[in-house]
């Protein structure tokens, strides 16, 4: 059992679910606008956002624990690195203020709409991460 | 007495992991480690990667930075123009997840 492979594919399985969480949340909330099931998917995008923050950590934590280095990164990866970073810390702020500040209508179709491109924004800078590191 | 080697037990799985890597080789043909290299040409490194059961890709470094990513394992690679002086290029062998896995190789070389 390769549990180094097991234990990046494990965290990769989690960290893509997450990214379906917040883009897929963001866009049903736009579609459905109804209380009960905004509140809902306010909950699945804001634990998606905790999840990507927490599985890309572990990444670089199960590289740390294996090799006693993180990942050797440089350039455009860095800064995709830094825009996904970015994309969790304002996503779940945004789903938090969607769930908790009680936003207006409108208010909150545009933070809908923010989130949408928070999610598409992580998703692409994580395809540059990927292939440019 | 059975708390110290529960204690050993865990320092044991902690740094096991740290010794892996093997069946990981790198090979640089060309340039020759100490070789002069001339400014005005194009350099070519030439090299060939066993990368073992832990290794993927290869990242390479021309004194400590970063300047190429290379997924063929066996091939050139067309070096940045040199400035004269001494430089330093390295290969690592680097996993999926852009890790050095301990694996490298360095050469030094003179541009003129």
């Amino acid at each position: 059992m390769d549990w180094q492979n097991t234990a990046y594919a494990a965290t990769q399985i989690v960290h893509n679910f997450g990214a379906v969480a917040v883009v897929g949340g963001a866009v049903c909330a736009l579609a459905w606008r109804e209380a009960t099931v905004q509140r809902r998917l306010s909950w699945i995008v804001l634990a998606g956002w905790a999840t990507q923050a927490v599985s890309g950590a572990t990444f670089g934590a199960i590289s740390y624990y294996y090799y006693a280095k993180f990942p050797d990164i440089h350039g455009i990866a860095v800064a995709a690195l830094i825009v996904k970073m970015a994309c969790a810390a304002f996503g779940f702020t945004f789903a938090a203020w969607q769930l908790f500040a009680h936003p207006s209508a409108a208010s909150s179709r545009h933070t809908w709409l923010v989130l949408c491109v928070l999610g598409a924004l992580a998703l692409s800078s994580a395809a540059v991460l990927r292939w440019f590191s | 007495m059975r708390n110290l080697i529960m204690l050993l037990l865990v320092l044991t799985s902690i740094a096991a992991p740290l010794a892996i890597a093997a069946g990981s080789k790198i090979d640089i043909s060309s340039p020759m480690d100490g070789a002069k290299l001339d400014v005005m040409e194009q350099n070519k490194l030439e090299y060939n990667i066993t990368p073992g059961s832990d290794g993927d890709h290869i990242h390479v470094y021309m004194d400590g930075k970063e300047t190429a990513l290379l997924r063929q394992l066996k091939g050139s690679h067309t070096l940045e123009s040199l400035a004269p002086g001494n430089h330093e290029i390295c290969i690592k062998i680097v996993n999926k997840n852009h890790t050095p896995i301990g694996v490298e190789r360095c050469i030094k070389v003179t541009a003129e």
